[in-house]
Parts: C-alpha cells; sequence; structure tokens
C-alpha cells in the first residue's frame, strides 16, 4: 500500500518492542509498551499520538537509551539504543524541561554544547544563533529557574538543536507554549524537514500534528493502532470526498440529482473530516474491541 | 524592604546577624576566672550566687552545644570520656586538660563529673610527671578546675570539700609538701615573679588555713544539702582539722619557710643569720601555740559540740556530740541501757574520728612548755647538724620541758607523736655527747621513758637521720 | 609523638590492592556475566561481550572537554545552591573558638598542640559532611529531576558524567578547604599566646633504629614494662647495664646546625622506684659510639626533662670525659671520629639514677636538622586533608550512582566512621598481623591473637547455652553447619576489612604538625596520596558500571 513505491531509508526502526515497569521488589507494575514494531523514514515528520499514559515518552526514552527495553529490539540511526554514539546526530527535547535550573540560558547552550565536543568559537556562535532562533535573547543572562515554563521550553528546543542534529525527538513540543509559540514551532518543525531531517514528535495537539506530520501512529494502551500517513489515514476508504471551490447552487443541485440517480446516500457539506476524528474513533474502539489489530500502511508492521 | 536590591537586602541581614552577635557576645561570653570579667550571664551568675543549676540550660555556651550536637549530648560526652580515658593513657597530658573542659561543657551539672576530673588532675597526671613544679602545676590545674565546678553548682557541699582536699592534703601532706607549700606563695613559674598564682592563691594565707576556709563552706553547704561522700560526723570535722594540720605543719615546716621568706635575696653574715634565727624562733614559738589553742578550740568548741544523729547499730538512731557532758549524756540517754548505748555510740565515734588523739595534742601543744619544748628540740636539731655546743644546752632543755609536760598529762605516754618528740630530744641529746666523747650521766629528764621504749630508739634515729639530711 | 612513623610499604600495598581490586573486578564480572544469561537467555555471552566492549570503547574515548564541562557544571550547582554557605559555620565557630581555648595556661608546647589540632580537626569535621552531602547527592538529585536526561542524551560517556562529578566536587572540596585553611592558619598565628609562638615550627627528624641492652648487657628488643597500660615506651633500669641504643642514618656535616652543634632532641621519660632527690630529675647519659671503629665517648649528664622534651646541643668538638669519669684528655670530632663512613651514627642512651627508670620508644629521640617554617607543614596537613576529602567525594559519587541520595549519605558515612573507629577492631577478628601488632602493643602483650569465642552463630550459640568460650561444641552437623557460616562471614568481613579505607594516615598528618614536625613524605604524604589513588580507581568504574546498567529513571 505503500504510497510512494520506492524503498525509503529507515532512521528508526523498532521490531516487537515491550516495556515492562516493575517495582523495586520486581514485580511486574505497567505494560507501558507491548509488542510495538514501527519504521520512521529519513526526511519525514512522524507523530507519535496516544491518550496519557499510553507509552509515547516511554518508547521514546527507550529509543534514547535512557530506559532498556523488556524485549524486542531497537536500531537508530543504524545503532543500538544503547549506544552513546548516536547521540552525535540527536537532538531531543524531554517532555518537560528537565534543564540545570541554576545555570543562565546562555550557560544552559554553552554547557551542552561542551558536551558535543564543540568549540569555543562554535559555541558561541551557535548559542547566539539559537537564542535568536528561540527568542530568549533577552533573558539569556538569567537563570533557568526564573524562567517562565513557555521560556523554558524554548531553551528545552535550543538545547535540543544545539548539534543540527539529523534526528530530532521532539517530547510534546507545543504544550506550555502560546500560539505564537506554537506556530513559531510549527514552522520550525517545517523547517527542519525542508532541511531534510527527520522528526519524531509526540502530542496531543491534534491540530498540531495534522499540520506538521507525514505519518503518525495512534498507541493506546501501549499498543499500536493506527499507522500510516495522515492524508490517507484521514481518507475514508468507502467515502468519496468532491471537493469544490465555488459551486452555485444549481451545480450543486446536479450534483445532487446525479448522486440521487446513483443511489448513493450522500450529505452535503463543508469537509470536516480531521485527525480528532481519527483519533477520538480510534481510542473508542480500542476500548470497546480490545486486542484488535491496527490499520497500517506500512510494510515493516506487515512483516 | 521592597526596593532594595536582592544585594542590598543581604548586607541589612548581615547587619542585623552581627547586630544580634553583640547582645550574644555581651550575655554570654564566658567567665575566665577572675571576678566581673565574662558576659553578662556569667557576671549576673557570679552576683546572685547562681549554679548552673539553678540556671537550668540557660548557658549559652552549653545550650549552643547541644543545639550543634543536635541533642546528641549523651553521646558526644560518651565519646570525649573514651578520648580522654585513651590520652591519659597515651600521657597527651595537654589534650587531655583540653577534652576535660569539653566534658565539662556537656556535663556541667554532674557534680561526680566536676570531682573524678579535679581529682584526676590534681592527682593522677600530676603525679605522672618527674619534675616537682610541674607536678604543682597539675595540682594547681585540678584545684582551678574544681573551683570552675563550685561556681557552676554553688549549693555541692561535695566539690567545696574537694577544693579543700586539694588546699589542705594535697599540698601538705603529699611526699612533696615541702615544696608545694612554698610553692604556694612563690610559684615555680617565671610568669609570677616569685609570687603566688593569683588564680589559685589570692591570699597571703597558710594553705591549711585556705582548706580550713572551703571545709568551712563545703560544711555550711552541707548544713542545706546533702554530701555524699563520707559519714557525716567525719565531713564536718574538716575544718577544725585543717586547723590542727596547720598548727602541725607550722611546726614542721614553719621555720625554713618563715626564714627564708625573710632572708629574700639577701645576703647575711653570721651574726645576722644567728639572730634571724632566733627571732623567727620566737615568733614562730607564739604563731605555733595560738594555732594550737585555736586548733583545740576548733576541735572540741565547735565540732566536738555538733550534734550528729548516727545510725549506731543497725536500726538504732541515737543523737550525741562527740564531746559530751555527763548530764546531757543522762538527759539524752534516758532509760540506763539508752545511756549504756550513747556511751558506747561516743567512745566508738570518737574512736572513728581520732578525736581523743587530737584532742590531747591539741591541749598538750597548747601548754607554753610544750611549745618551748618543741622550739627547743628544734634548734637542738639545728645546732647539731651544726655541732654547735648549744645542741646540748637546747636538748635538755626540751627534755627537761617535755618531762614536766608528761607529768602534767601521763597519758602523753601512749601518744605516739609526743613520744617521738620526746625521745628524739634525748637522742640528739645522746648524739650530741657522743660527738663530744661524754658518756651520758646515770640521771637525765625523760629517763624513764628511755628506757621503757628503747626498742623504738633504733628506728626514731634513722628518722632523725633522714630528716636533718634531707632538711634542705 | 605518640606514633612510630614508618615508610609506608609501597609494593607490598601495591600488591594487596591488585589482588583485592582482581578478585572484586572478577566477582562482579562473573556476576554480572550471570545475571545476563539469567536475563536474556542463550544471547547472554554475546550482549555481555558487547557491552564489556561499549565500556572499554568508552574507556580510551574520554574527552576532556566534555569532562571539565560536567566538572563545571557539578562546582557551579554547587555555589549556586550555596554550599558555600559551610564558610558561615566556620566562621562562627572560630570567632567563639577563642573563648574555649585560651582559658588554660599550659606549657607552649601544649599550646601549639591543642591550637593546631583544634583548628586541623575543625577543618576536617567541618569540610567532611559538606563533601559528603554534595557528592551523595549530586547524581540522585540529578537523576530525580531528570535533568541528567539531557545529559545523558548528549554524546557524554556515563563515565564522564562520573568522573566530571568526581572532579568538580573535588574542585569545590579543595577551594572551601584552601580558604579554612589559610584562614585557620592565620587564626593560629592571631590567636595562640605569644609564649607559644616560638614552638610554630616544623621540625625535621633524623630517626633512628632502636634496639636494647637489658640489666645485663644482652641485647633485647625492648626493655621493661614499669605498669604503663599503653606499652609504646620501655624503660630502662638506671646504675646497670640497661641501654637504649639509637643508630642514625646519613648523618653528616649537613645536620649540624649554624654554630656547628649536632642537635640532639629527646623525650624520655622518668619513672621513680622511689622519691630519690626532688630537687632534680633522673639524670641520664648519651655515649657516642662509631658503629664502626666502636669508638666511644661518653658525653655529660643531663636530666629528663619529662613531658616536655628537650634539645641537646651537642659541639662538634667533644671531650671525652671517660667511661668512669677519668677522662683522657683527648677530643673528638662528632662527625669525622663518631660517624661511619656510610653516614651512621650511634647513640647509646644509659639511665644513670640507681633504682630509677628512664622510658622511651624509637621516635623519642632524634637529630633535628634545621627546622622548616610552621606554615610548611602546616600546609601539607591541609593537603592530607585535601586527598582525604577527595576519598571521600570518590566514594560518595560511586555509592550514589546505585543508591538514592539519603541511603548514600548514610552508606558512605558509615563506611567513613567504621573505617575511623572501627577498623582496628576487624583486623583484630580477621586476623590481620598489623592490626593485631597495634592492639599488642596497646594491651601490653608481645603478641596478640586473633579474638577467640568462634564467629556470630556460635558466639550467639554460646550465649544462650551459658558456654564459655574453652567449653568444645558438642560434635554433629549443626556445629559444622554453624562453623562453616561463620568461616563465611568472617571471609566477608575480611574483604570488607580489606575495602574500608585506612584512614589512620590522614589522621597522622595532623599528628605531626600538632607535635611540632614537619609532615614526613614518605611514611604519610606518600601513603595518603596513595591510598586516594587505589580508591580512585575502583570508585570511577563502580560508578561508571552503575549507572551503565541502571536505568535513569527515576523511581
Ligand atoms: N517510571 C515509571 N515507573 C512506572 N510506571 C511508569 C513510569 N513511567 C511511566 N510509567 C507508566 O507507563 C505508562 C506509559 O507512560 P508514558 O509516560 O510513556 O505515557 P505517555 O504516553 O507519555 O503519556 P502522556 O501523554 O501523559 O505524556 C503509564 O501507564 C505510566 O503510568
Ligand atoms: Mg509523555
Amino acid at each position: 500500500m505503500s504510497t510512494t513505491g520506492q524503498p525509503r531509508e529507515a532512521v528508526i526502526e523498532i521490531r516487537n518492542l515491550t516495556k515492562i515497569y516493575r517495582d523495586f521488589w520486581g514485580r511486574k507494575k505497567v505494560r507501558a509498551v507491548n509488542a510495538l514494531s514501527l519504521d520512521v523514514y529519513k526526511g519525514e515528520v512522524f507523530g507519535l499520538l496516544g491518550p496519557n499514559g499510553s507509552g509515547k515518552t516511554t518508547t521514546l526514552k527507550m529509543l534514547l537509551g535512557l530506559l532498556f527495553p523488556t524485549e524486542g529490539e531497537i536500531k537508530i540511526l543504524g545503532q543500538s539504543a544503547s549506544d552513546v554514539r548516536k547521540n552525535e546526530r540527536i537532538g531531543y527535547l524531554p517532555e518537560e524541561s528537565y534543564l540545570y535550573r541554576f545555570l543562565t540560558g546562555e550557560e544552559t547552550l554553552d554547557f551542552y554544547g561542551r558536551l558535543f565536543n564543540m568549540t569555543n568559537a562554535e559555541r558561541k556562535q551557535r548559542t547566539e544563533e539559537l537564542l535568536k532562533l528561540v527568542k530568549v535573547d533577552h533573558a539569556r543572562k538569567r537563570q533557568l529557574k526564573e524562567y517562565s515554563k513557555g521560556m523554558t521550553r524554548r531553551i528545552g528546543l535550543a538545547q535540543a538543536l544545539i548539534n543540527h542534529p539529523d534526528l530530532v525527538l521532539l517530547d510534546e513540543p507545543t504544550s506550555g507554549l502560546d500560539p505564537l509559540g506554537s506556530r513559531d514551532m510549527k514552522d520550525l518543525i517545517l523547517d527542519l524537514k525542508a532541511q531534510g531531517k527527520t522528526i519524531v514528535m509526540c502530542s496531543h495537539l491534534l491540530a498540531d500534528v495534522q499540520d506538521v506530520c507525514d505519518r503518525i501512529a495512534i498507541l493506546y494502551g501501549g499498543e499500536l493502532k493506527v499507522l500510516g500517513r495522515v492524508d490517507e489515514l484521514l481518507k475514508s476508504q468507502n467515502q468519496t470526498q468532491v471537493l469544490s471551490d465555488q459551486l452555485s447552487p444549481a451545480a450543486q443541485a446536479e450534483v445532487e440529482a446525479v448522486l440521487k440517480k446513483h443511489g448513493a446516500k450522500y450529505q452535503v457539506d463543508h469537509p470536516t473530516a480531521n485527525l480528532e476524528e481519527l483519533f477520538l474513533r480510534t481510542v473508542q474502539e480500542s476500548k470497546d474491541r480490545p486486542g484488535r489489530r491496527l490499520i497500517a500502511d506500512d510494510p515493516a508492521v506487515k512483516a | 524592604m521592597n526596593n532594595l536590591t536582592s544585594q542590598q537586602r543581604k548586607f541589612v541581614y548581615l547587619g542585623a546577624i552581627l547586630l544580634l552577635l553583640i547582645p550574644i557576645i555581651w550575655l554570654g561570653m564566658p567567665a575566665d576566672g577572675t571576678p566581673n570579667s565574662g558576659g553578662m550571664i556569667s557576671r549576673l551568675r557570679q552576683e546572685l550566687d547562681l549554679g548552673e543549676s539553678d540556671l537550668g540550660d540557660l548557658d549559652p555556651s552549653g545550650a549552643a552545644m547541644n543545639l550543634a550536637l543536635l541533642g546528641l549530648r549523651g553521646v558526644a560526652a560518651n565519646i570525649l570520656w573514651m578520648q580522654a580515658d585513651e590520652q591519659k593513657n597515651h600521657k597527651d597530658w595537654g589534650e587531655l586538660r583540653v577534652t576535660t573542659d569539653s566534658i565539662i561543657r556537656l556535663q556541667p551539672h554532674y557534680v561526680k563529673v566536676w570531682e573524678y576530673n579535679g581529682w584526676n588532675l590534681a592527682y593522677n597526671v600530676s603525679a605522672e610527671w618527674d619534675a616537682v613544679p610541674d607536678r604543682y602545676f597539675w595540682v594547681k590545674e585540678g584545684g582551678k578546675f574544681l573551683q570552675r565546678g563550685v561556681e557552676r553548682n554553688r549549693r555541692s557541699p561535695d566539690l567545696k570539700w574537694h577544693v579543700g582536699r586539694i588546699y589542705g592534703p594535697k599540698i601538705g601532706l603529699s611526699d612533696e609538701a615541702r615544696f608545694f607549700r612554698r610553692f604556694f606563695y612563690q610559684d615555680p613559674d617565671p610568669q609570677y615573679d616569685k609570687g603566688p598564682d593569683p588564680e589559685f592563691n589570692n591570699s597571703s594565707e597558710d594553705n591549711y588555713l585556705v582548706a580550713k576556709r572551703w571545709f568551712q563552706e563545703a560544711n555550711d553547704a552541707e548544713s542545706k544539702a546533702r554530701q555524699t561522700i563520707m559519714d557525716r560526723s567525719i565531713f564536718r570535722s574538716y575544718p577544725a582539722r585543717s586547723q590542727l594540720d596547720y598548727a602541725a605543719a607550722l611546726y614542721k615546716f614553719g621555720f625554713k619557710e618563715e626564714y627564708d621568706r625573710e632572708v629574700g635575696d639577701r645576703k647575711l653574715t653570721d651574726e645576722e643569720a644567728k639572730a634571724l634565727e632566733i627571732r623567727v624562733r620566737e615568733k614562730l614559738k607564739e604563731q605555733t601555740r595560738q594555732a594550737w589553742v585555736l586548733g583545740l578550740d576548733d576541735w572540741t568548741k565547735r565540732y566536738g559540740q555538733e550534734l550528729f544523729s548516727v545510725e549506731y547499730l543497725p536500726g538504732i538512731i541515737v543523737q550525741m556530740r562527740l564531746e559530751m557532758a555527763e548530764d546531757e549524756l543522762r538527759s539524752l540517754g534516758k532509760t540506763p541501757e539508752g545511756i549504756a548505748q550513747l556511751r558506747r555510740a561516743v567512745d566508738q565515734y570518737q574512736k572513728m574520728n581520732n578525736y581523743r588523739y587530737w584532742r590531747t595534742r591539741a591541749l598538750c601543744e597548747s601548754e607554753p612548755e610544750t611549745a618551748e619544748a618543741h622550739w627547743a628540740l628544734f634548734a637542738a636539731s639545728e645546732e647539731y647538724r651544726k655541732q654547735s655546743p648549744a645542741a646540748r644546752t637546747f636538748a635538755e632543755q626540751s627534755m627537761a620541758l617535755f618531762e614536766k609536760t608528761l607529768e602534767k598529762y601521763p597519758e602523753l605516754k601512749d601518744e605516739d607523736n609526743f613520744v617521738e618528740e620526746a625521745l628524739t630530744a634525748v637522742l640528739v641529746w645522746n648524739l650530741y655527747l657522743r660527738l663530744e666523747g661524754e658518756k651520758p650521766p646515770e640521771m637525765f629528764p625523760l629517763k624513764s621513758l628511755w628506757d621503757e621504749k628503747q626498742a623504738i630508739v633504733p628506728e626514731i634515729e634513722r628518722r632523725f637521720e633522714r630528716d636533718s639530711r634531707t632538711n634542705y | 609523638m605518640n606514633f612510630d612513623p614508618v615508610p609506608f610499604p609501597l609494593l607490598q600495598s601495591f600488591l594487596l590492592w591488585l589482588l583485592v581490586v582482581g578478585s572484586a573486578t572478577c566477582i562482579v564480572l562473573v556476576v554480572s556475566l550471570i545475571a545476563t544469561i539469567a536475563t536474556v537467555g542463550a544471547r547472554g555471552p554475546v550482549v555481555f561481550a558487547n557491552e564489556l566492549g561499549a565500556m572499554v570503547g568508552d574507556l580510551v574515548s574520554l574527552s576532556p572537554r566534555r569532562i571539565f564541562a560536567l566538572a563545571q557544571l557539578t562546582f557551579r550547582e554547587a555555589v549556586r545552591r550555596k554550599a558555600l554557605m559551610v564558610f558561615v559555620v566556620f566562621a562562627i565557630l572560630f570567632m567563639f573558638a577563642g573563648w574555649f581555648l585560651s582559658s588554660s595556661n599550659l606549657a607552649p608546647e601544649f599550646q601549639v598542640k591543642v591550637y593546631v589540632s583544634f583548628v586541623l580537626r575543625a577543618i576536617s569535621w567541618l569540610i567532611l559532611p559538606v563533601v559528603l552531602l554534595l557528592a551523595c547527592w549530586g547524581i540522585p538529585e540529578d537523576i530525580r529531576l531528570r535533568s541528567m536526561h539531557t545529559v545523558v542524551t548528549k554524546p557524554a560517556r556515563r563515565l564522564e558524567l562520573v568522573i566530571g562529578r568526581m572532579l568538580g566536587y573535588s574542585f569545590v572540596g579543595l577551594t572551601v578547604l584552601a580558604v579554612m585553611g589559610v584562614v585557620g592558619w592565620g587564626w593560629i598565628n592571631r590567636q595562640l599566646p605569644e609564649s607559644a609562638k616560638s614552638q610554630l615550627i616544623c621540625r625535621q627528624p633524623i630517626r633512628g633504629e632502636l634496639t636494647f641492652l637489658d640489666r645485663e648487657g644482652n641485647p633485647t628488643k625492648e626493655g621493661i614494662n614499669v605498669g604503663d597500660i599503653w606499652m609504646f615506651h620501655s624503660f630502662i633500669e638506671g646504675a646497670t647495664k640497661a641501654r637504649a641504643i639509637w643508630t642514625f642514618e646519613g648523618v653528616g656535616p649537613h645536620v649540624l646546625d649554624n654554630e656547628g652543634n649536632l642537635l640532639l632532641e629527646n623525650r624520655f621519660q622518668a619513672f621513680r622506684s622511689h622519691k630519690g632527690d626532688m630537687r632534680r630529675s633522673i639524670y641520664f647519659q648519651y655515649t657516642f659510639v662509631n658503629p664502626e671503629t666502636n669508638a666511644r665517648v661518653p658525653y655529660q649528664l643531663k636530666t629528663v626533662d619529662e613531658g616536655r622534651g628537650r634539645t641537646d646541643r651537642i659541639n662538634r668538638t667533644l671531650l671525652n670525659i671517660g667511661e668512669s669519669s677519668k677522662t683522657d684528655g683527648k677530643k673528638y670530632d662528632i662527625i669525622d671520629d663518631m660517624v661511619s663512613k656510610d653516614g651512621r651514627l650511634t647513640v647509646e642512651v644509659a639511665c644513670v639514677d640507681p633504682g630509677q627508670y628512664l622510658g622511651m620508644a624509637r621516635p623519642d629521640l632524634f637529630v633535628r636538622t634545621a627546622d622548616l617554617p610552621f606554615y610548611y607543614g602546616y600546609f601539607k596537613a591541609v593537603a592530607c586533608i585535601g586527598l582525604m576529602v577527595l576519598l571521600v567525594i570518590f566514594m560518595g559519587v560511586s555509592v550514589s550512582t546505585f543508591v538514592k541520595g539519603p541511603v548514600a549519605t548514610f552508606l558512605t558515612f558509615c563506611v567513613v566512621i567504621v573505617s575511623y573507629g572501627a577498623r582496628d577492631f576487624m583486623g583484630r577478628i580477621v586476623g590481620d598481623p598489623i592490626a593485631l601488632q597495634k592492639a599488642a602493643q596497646y594491651s601490653g602483650l608481645q603478641e596478640m591473637k586473633k579474638l577467640e569465642g568462634g564467629g556470630v552463630l556460635e558466639s550467639i550459640y554460646r550465649i544462650l547455652w551459658h558456654m564459655n568460650p574453652t567449653t568444645e561444641l558438642p560434635a554433629g552437623p549443626s556445629t559444622t553447619i554453624m562453623q562453616f557460616i561463620d568461616t563465611g562471614l568472617v571471609n566477608f568481613l575480611w574483604l570488607v576489612y580489606r575495602i574500608l579505607p585506612n584512614f589512620d594516615y590522614f589522621s597522622e598528618s595532623l599528628l605531626y604538625v600538632a607535635n611540632g614536625f614537619d609532615v614526613r613524605f614518605d611514611s604519610c604524604v606518600l601513603a595518603c596520596i596513595m591510598v586516594t589513588l587505589a580508591y580512585f580507581g575502583p570508585c570511577v568504574l563502580l560508578g561508571y558500571f552503575a549507572l551503565r546498567v541502571r536505568e535513569l529513571e527515576a523511581k
């Protein structure tokens, strides 16, 4: 069902990934991710969706080697998740901004720059660029503990981009940002995409996802429920949408007549099919019929 | 304050801290022993005669300490005790001294802690040193330490008694007494410039008289609070005993001390020296006798008149005095049986406290003849050492006087002290005669005593020889 | 000095270290191999080998820039989290300490001892809790707040993280220490009573080897005990053939002072079995002996200055006063005639007074060469405290990688306290010869046996059944099992004993200065450096290992 047909280069390969959280005594507590398999391809914007607690963050953390999978395998940028060398090409924005609150904005970026072994000059230049990019230039000399939530998010984003990463992992990038901020964020993501970078993001703000993502996966209770291109997923199989610009009432009546003639049920209004619907439907279905397999367009998953 | 920058605010805080420190220092600084030193609290404590126990935990250093130790006072004290023990074994005296102070800062209410540590310094640590001045230093340290204990525990009779012990017997009765008594008014530490250490001795009195004052204070405190050291009837004898000890010490050490004090740094001609010797002897003769008179008074009229209730036999408590007139004995004893019992109790307690010995001795020593006899003997010994003929005259004079005393108090024949002195007089006389190659005549004063006690003469001779050698 | 400074046994210690570290590494490797196999099954060995390879890879690809970035971060964290508030406590302590130290009018030497040890102890006891808390809370907090997530998702190796942390805390600790050291030094110089200031020096002794002759003149290893609880000093009897004989090495013209005198300093003790002459102290006599030619020159009588020590300036030209006070009138040069070609000089000490005793230990007589200024030794001692601070930091950071802050603090604190206080006792249980020797010296026995009474279970058994330690246990399987377990426990204790650091050296450094001596390099400073170094590697590896095998998720 692949739309493009040609094999694409997978940046992330996840096979049969399972994560079980255990308590101190080793007893199983939560099955946060269950037998998850998916691929993320180079140059795409991939969205991980799912209700709260569905295992999105857990998946990301396993990709980064912060958590160890209970079962399954991960290849990221061709390396294993526990290999630090992959980090050279990765940028990560955590769910909440886990930064050092006693550092100033400038020091923060300088510090992370040094972790990439960047030279002094490189760091200076990059710090300038990023502070401007995320628009916290004015607060560069203040400690992060004095930052507002949005400002902290912005610095968080800046640190994720400090190494010109090829793969950017964003955990809820727009949370805490003002409308302008989320607009900027979306622009930035598209911008990065244009530069040929791969982006994986988790989000609840479906409108945002719909705006920027090429492909999405919807998780529910740790299981993959839906996976596919956003445009295709929103295309309903036994529905046909007729889109038109400036259709006159007369023309509309004519079209209706034709449809009537073929005995089709129809409804005429403005297009509303969107991700929100899909999301809610998926969640509802998963609740009704647990264990049901997903809708997917991905060869990796089918294999 | 809102318009202050954070930096300014910090300075304000710093200022406030410093401001708060001023009253703390003003209130809390500990006293260094001299009157009116230290902070407000310790001065008030001195003025109002308050010990630590009256103030509770208010001592700022103690409270701060407790706070700093998060209430682990007991644990800290334990560690310090162990440390002190190790330092003692390792002979780390300096550090032991500091540890002792820390212990006391943690446990200022425990009289026993003061007692133990004071004793340790004055007796054990002092004995570890070879040089006598060093030993004296540690005796002083013990004494000063105990006095600090008294300041903080004013109501304890025990501590005062222990201070008395150091001023009295520790200085006056130890092997080093000769030196210690001297150091008491002429400290060996050059910083005192041949004067006493004012922190230890700020009067010109004899060490025994200082001790007597402390024992008296202990007795006064004892009338209000229990002492825990010994039988009460003995405890209360100490002021009087000190007076008696003082008199005895005057005779034993007084001459040399007084003579040297008179001479000072001067160089005397022989004549001057002789004249001075006589003058000092005359002076001491009277002084010693007065001391005995007072001692007799203290012993029999004060101490002897104290009313003790003692548990004579298990369960039988009787009221008694050591010096009891017949009618009082009767009125207190009531029944003939009770009277007999009381009589036995008095007898027993008199024996226990050596009461009769000291009474007789004081009585006899306060006789002018005895005093005369003593000093004649003293002079005889001195002259004998110089091999001067005056030895003979003095000895004979002394023998005659001793005989007269013996006639007056025949019971002295059984008092070792008297017998020894009397026999020494005869001995000196004999020795001098031997020196001259003469034979003693058939008859001489004290002959019957001399003959009767021949068995102990060699021992007395040995002692006399030793004393003449070491009488520096 | 209350201890005998012997050179640090470098080679022997190194071998022991190799043994302990090697066996510990092997145990860890075997256990983790088994654990891997148990969790991932047959692929275990492969996974294990990969992991091991990756670890080695990390080891060789360390980046100084990253390490310094992490160290700087750590330093900033400590500073901005107000760790330096410790200075306030320090300042307050020193402001008020004068009240309590100045009370006593002890001899100058003691004053120096009291002041110097107060300052150095105060510094160590103030700084230790600070670095302990910092080191033990840093990584756990980093994990709890998840700020570590942003670091480990960068190319920073977890090994670098551990080293960076250690380095950062070391900067903090050493900065604080340096300031405190300087302030303490100034404080001593200001507060010490004027009379004692001349005693603020660093003696540089040449110490010799000590042997004895007994009262018949036969060589023995030690003198007699006069009833001291502590057997460190032994005594020789006066007016007998008993001698204490020191042989010094490295003596030459360079050890003489400006006026050409040989300075012999002693701290003999006197013990009197009778009062004797109380006006003077006990007499002793030096006899200089050339170990090669056996030429003997007795020296004038001297008196013991007990509790203080005395320095005898011995003129280079000795007049032979003769063994029995008959002088042959000959003159000897102390260097040319009395010192052997290889620089050895023997000094015999005799007690002169009959019936009196002279006590000594090896450190009690030494050739005193030119003194060094006080700060020299003082700052060496401060440096040793610094090494101890580093050691505590290494241990704290390493422990904090696998347990949470409070537990790490408690654990490290226990290690420090147990090492300080109970290590000797453990040594006696496991039968370590050095610990036994130390205990023997203290208790006054020639030899100290391993503690009796069996292990834990056996002791409990004996207590419950009221059996004394000499009664045979009933034979049977239960006894065998009990003793088997006990042996296991004792062996475990042996390992713990070996793993606990020896803090003695660090506390000794303080004693040197407090007693007015230079801190010796070979027996103290070197030992401190070696102990600290010995723990650095294992601590780093342990920390790295723990961070690597655990999930960095706050739980
Ligand atoms: N450290 C942890 N220990 C135990 N359980 C955890 C832990 N972290 C997450 N979980 C559980 O794992 C499941 C998945 O959590 P995860 O954080 O991955 O969800 P999420 O999809 O990111 O949710 P959200 O949208 O709220 O961020 C949840 O049930 C959660 O309770
Ligand atoms: Mg999440």
